[in-house]
């Protein structure tokens, strides 16, 4: 189950609402960081030499920005350093204003099996306004170049005047261009980003707004074929993304690259944001990680219940038992009480009424507050 | 007879709120050399941190001082400090009644104020010498002439004899001194005759027990002298006396006419009431001291700790405060929604703020406070009658035959161009106008009856705000009156919450109902249900609001690097609840417990 993540930090432009690691103006620096890149794999090559990994991911930024023989030469890499399972899911984050033919081509040589495509909306007036640098013929073009592959399109909600008619004509769209799997957010405002003006302004739906622009979207993917599997994310049967049902199930994962966190033999590693400061660390020889922390056994307990109750097949509370040795409807009588309304246990598995999932941190609070008790 | 020395002026000062009473005092002090001018932090006599801040004096410091004259006597001068707002009333009696002469400070840009006449005619009460003193000359408003004209048609005092001063540039301050020396009788009573010293004020000190404030009026105190009070059978021996300095300054002896100090390792300070008479155990004086009356709270409103478990803490908090206030008054109160707490009575409003100030600062403890109220006085149907101040303490409505509820007399001043606002205010205040009069040109006094009720609520706020501060106010309990009271609860989610119920006037109650219910719905958080937000009235609903349940309550993305970012969300959120209370299945915020005091202008 293990994954592997690797962050590419370049893009184009930052779209309004980004506060990711990325830069549009670094172009210069993609060669060398690539490079450390490289050898920040090799740098943990005997720390993971007895794992095998299922996965493996690159996001970013904008990682179908660069050039292609970059990715092609990670995936080179990945494999002389580290052990992949037979048939790895290899996913490939892609903005539709940066693609061709050839690209796609080196990427599917490296062995990229997985495309995940940034539309958010069809509307070319809200992507002008998030400051994509792609309109909804770029995508319909770029699906066109990943015809036959398995990929993935991301769709936002809660953008400025965005309406049902608008997510409807989106998900149709998406699903015509032949998606194989929708991931579908809600705007998430940062302080800092551009679009938190228009926040501050009261230009953004409410949530009220969103919650509704969500469940119509998930009628429309329903009725569709798209199962919801977790709370942002929806797939035809089998096309679930393997590496980020990994992360809900509290498993394994190393990054490489910028800001990329690590979560490894019980510890949470994060690497430096600072692009120089990552790329002295590594020519130096240092993995270069700001943070690192242990994770204390009733955190994990927490984390592994917050993390699974995100999935629509919620927690399997046999397993949670054997990793943790308590039983867990003893640990958790009060918020299983408190919350029996808004939960169901279906065998063995505990998870959060389908109505409810989007309302799941009031739910959380409880079996936070119970978490602290002895 | 042995007759006190003739050198002795006692006195104090009497002024409304910001017309220079701390100023001058200080000016006083500073003159008399008994403070450095270097060593004087401004307005030396208000010590505590809310009184500095607000501009106020609270608790009374006296101060001794000596002060040679031009006659070339060298005088001794206790000057006691009175409070200037109308919840002190009774510590400004205190103190007058400890002295022989008041000075009356006016500032010559506003004239004589409201308040300033309630505590002349306290101050004449009591006998003292009144000398006017027209403060804030300097100032290119002031209109001394105008100000004398008014102390001698209004209060009907002489003022061609009264110091022109301003405290603030330090003119003319001798011209005070050099008054009190000669107006203000040197104080009377018999040194050989048996002690009796009128305790005026007291507080709980760490080390050496109660500190008793004294005027000794017969008879001699010394360490070592076992003393008693007339209320009280213990015995003590006293282990310090002194003077003011205005800390404390041991002496050897205080004598018949001298403002000082006792300290007998006395453990409470209930055992020693204010108002009471020290006098010799052994050689007892025959008859106490004419005391001051009790004092009786006016407001209450409930004190609760925001985290439930702080409970002894607020108690020790209280208790602290009780020690050197003792017109606070406190009970062990609980209720549903808010768990263990106190009832607690006060003075008037101001005393109110300031407890709950002093609470939250001196004792660093977050509080909620519920509604202000005041004392009902409830007939029962059996003819049973008493008092109730909390509104859950209220018996069935169908127990009682009708309610009492406290009027006052207000007397508020202000310019004419006000007075529609002000009596339009009064009507909605349920009030009946008694009478108006123009004082001069510039002001009008304006009398209504008003219960005690729609003051406590937002009269000050509206005072204010629909005069452009220009009004000043006084009031005066005068008994009680048949009213049409009801009890209001608060409903949510279906379930009452005491801490919210509140008693109104039966016409009052819708439009306070409605208010309430709309500012309630925008103070509670959603939650994942529903919650109906209802004003009842007996079983009978008058408002309604709903605070709809939250949609969505969740973080788009947890991938990788959201996990940490995740939890930590959370935990604060978390942290954030720690603050809230659970009435039945809603978790409320302690803002929503001062909803109550709110009106539509606040939103």
């Amino acid at each position: 189950m293990p994954g592997i993540y690797v962050h590419i930090p370049f893009c184009k432009q930052k779209c309004s609402y980004c506060d990711f690691c990325s830069f549009p103006d670094k172009s210069a620096y993609e060669e060398a960081y690539m490079a450390c890149l490289y050898k920040e794999m090799s740098l943990r090559k005997d720390q993971l030499k007895d794992y095998t990994f299922d996965t493996v991911y690159f996001g970013g930024g904008t990682p179908s920005l660069i050039d292609a023989k970059y990715i092609y030469g990670a995936v080179n890499q990945i494999q002389k350093c580290f052990s992949l399972s037979k048939n790895p899911e290899i996913t490939l984050e892609l903005n539709p204003g940066t693609i061709s033919e050839s690209k796609v081509k080196t990427y599917k040589l490296a062995g990229v099996n997985r495309f995940s495509i940034g539309l958010q909306t069809a509307i070319d007036e809200q992507l002008a306004d998030l400051n994509r640098i792609h309109n909804v013929r770029d995508y319909v073009y770029a699906t066109t170049l990943l015809k036959g592959e398995n990929f993935s399109t991301d769709i936002m909600l809660g953008l400025k005047n965005q309406t049902k008619d608008d997510l409807y004509k989106t998900v149709e769209l998406a699903d015509k261009c032949g998606s194989s799997h929708i991931s579908m957010y809600a705007l998430t405002v940062e302080d800092g980003t551009p679009i938190y003006t228009d926040y501050l302004n009261g230009e953004l739906p409410d949530s009220d707004e969103v919650a509704e622009l969500y469940e119509y979207g998930r009628s429309l993917l329903k009725e569709r074929g798209f199962d919801r599997y977790e709370i942002s994310n929806f797939a035809k049967k089998g096309k679930e993304s393997k590496h980020n049902l990994n992360y809900w199930r509290r498993g394994e994962y190393v990054g490489f690259g910028l800001s990329a966190s690590s979560y490894l033999m019980g510890n949470r590693i994060t690497n430096t944001f600072d692009l120089d400061e990552y790329m002295k660390c590594i020519l130096s020889g240092f993995i270069p990680a700001v943070d690192s922390e242990g994770v204390l056994k009733k955190d994990a307990m927490f984390e592994k219940i917050m993390l699974a109750l995100r999935t629509e097949n919620g927690l399997d509370i046999t397993e949670f038992e054997r990793e943790f040795s308590v039983s867990f409807t003893d640990k958790y009588r009060t918020a299983l009480q408190k919350n029996k309304e808004y939960l169901q246990v279906k065998g063995s598995r505990l998870s959060i009424k389908e109505q409810y999932l989007y309302v799941q941190n009031g739910i959380l609070m409880s079996f936070m507050e119970e978490n602290e008790k002895k | 007879m042995a007759k006190p020395k003739s050198t002795i002026r006692n006195f104090c000062i009497i002024a409304h709120i910001d017309h220079g009473k701390s100023t001058i005092a200080d000016r006083i002090i500073e003159l008399t050399g008994q403070v450095s001018k270097r060593d004087m932090s401004a307005q030396l006599l208000d010590s505590m941190d809310i009184e500095r801040e607000r501009g106020i004096t609270i608790k009374l410091t006296p101060v001794r001082m000596f002060y040679e004259a031009l006659d070339g006597v060298e005088y001794e001068f206790n000057l006691i400090d009175t409070p200037g707002h109308v919840d002190f009333t009774y510590e400004v009696s205190r103190s007058l009644a400890a002295c022989e002469g008041a000075l009356l400070i006016v500032d010559a840009t506003q004239g004589v104020e409201a308040q300033t006449l309630a505590n002349v005619y306290l101050a004449l009460d009591n006998n003292l010498e009144i000398i006017p003193v027209i403060n804030k000359i300097d100032l290119a408003s002031a209109d001394i002439e105008g100000a004398k004209s008014e102390i001698e048609d209004i209060i009907g005092l002489d003022a061609s004899y009264a110091p022109c001063v301003s405290a603030k540039e330090g003119t003319n301050i001798r011209d005070i001194l050099e008054a009190i020396v000669k107006y203000f009788p040197a104080p009377e009573g018999d040194t050989e005759k048996p002690l009796s010293a009128l305790i005026f004020d007291s507080y709980y000190d760490n080390y050496k027990g109660v500190i008793l404030f004294v005027r000794i009026k017969d008879g001699s105190v010394k360490v070592g002298t076992k003393i008693k009070t007339f209320l009280s059978p213990t015995v003590y021996e006293v282990t310090e006396v002194g003077a003011f300095s205005p800390r404390l300054q041991p002496k050897e002896i205080l004598q018949a006419g001298e403002v000082g100090y006792i300290a007998a390792s006395i453990k409470s300070i209930e055992d020693v009431a204010v108002g009471d008479t020290v006098t010799n155990a052994l050689n007892p004086a025959p008859m106490p001291l004419p005391g001051y009356k009790k004092v009786q709270p006016v407001v209450f409103c409930g004190i609760f700790p925001l985290d439930g478990s702080k409970f002894n803490d607020l108690k020790d908090a209280i208790g602290k405060l009780k020690l050197n206030d003792a017109s606070l008054t406190f009970e062990p109160d609980s209720s549903v929604a808010l768990g263990f707490g106190f009832r607690c009575g006060f003075l008037g409003l101001l005393h109110m703020e300031i407890i709950q100030e002093r609470i939250e600062r001196e004792f660093n403890m977050d509080i909620i406070t519920t509604a202000p109220s005041v004392s009902y006085k409830v007939h029962k149907t059996d003819g049973e009658e008493f008092f109730v101040d909390n509104p859950s303490h209220l018996p069935p409505t169908s127990d009682i035959e009708y309610m009492e509820e406290p009027m006052v007399k207000a007397e508020i001043y202000i310019p004419p161009d006000y007075v529609g606002a002000i009596m339009e205010l009064c009507q909605d205040k349920r009030g009946i106008f008694k009478n108006m009069e123009y004082v001069d040109s510039k002001r009008v006094r304006i009398e209504y009856r008003l219960p005690l009720n729609e003051i406590v609520y937002d009269f000050f706020d509206e005072l204010k705000s629909r005069t452009k501060g220009y009004a000043s106010f006084d009031y005066e309990l005068v008994g009680y009156e048949r009213s049409k009271l009801v009890k209001m609860d608060i409903l949510l989610n279906g379930e009452v919450c005491d801490a919210l119920s509140i008693i109104v006037h039966e016409d009052r109650a819708y439009p306070r109902g409605r208010m309430l219910c709309e500012n309630l719905k925008d103070t509670i958080p959603r939650q994942l249900f529903e919650i109906p937000v209802q004003a009842a009235i007996g079983g009978k609903i008058i408002a309604r609001e709903t605070v709809k349940a939250v949609r969505k309550d969740v973080l788009a993305k947890c991938y990788g690097g959201d996990i940490t970012r995740k939890k930590k969300l959370l935990e604060k959120q978390k942290e954030g609840k720690k603050r809230m209370r659970q009435i039945g299945s809603v978790e409320v915020p302690s803002e929503v417990f001062m909803e109550i005091l709110k009106t539509n202008k606040d939103k």
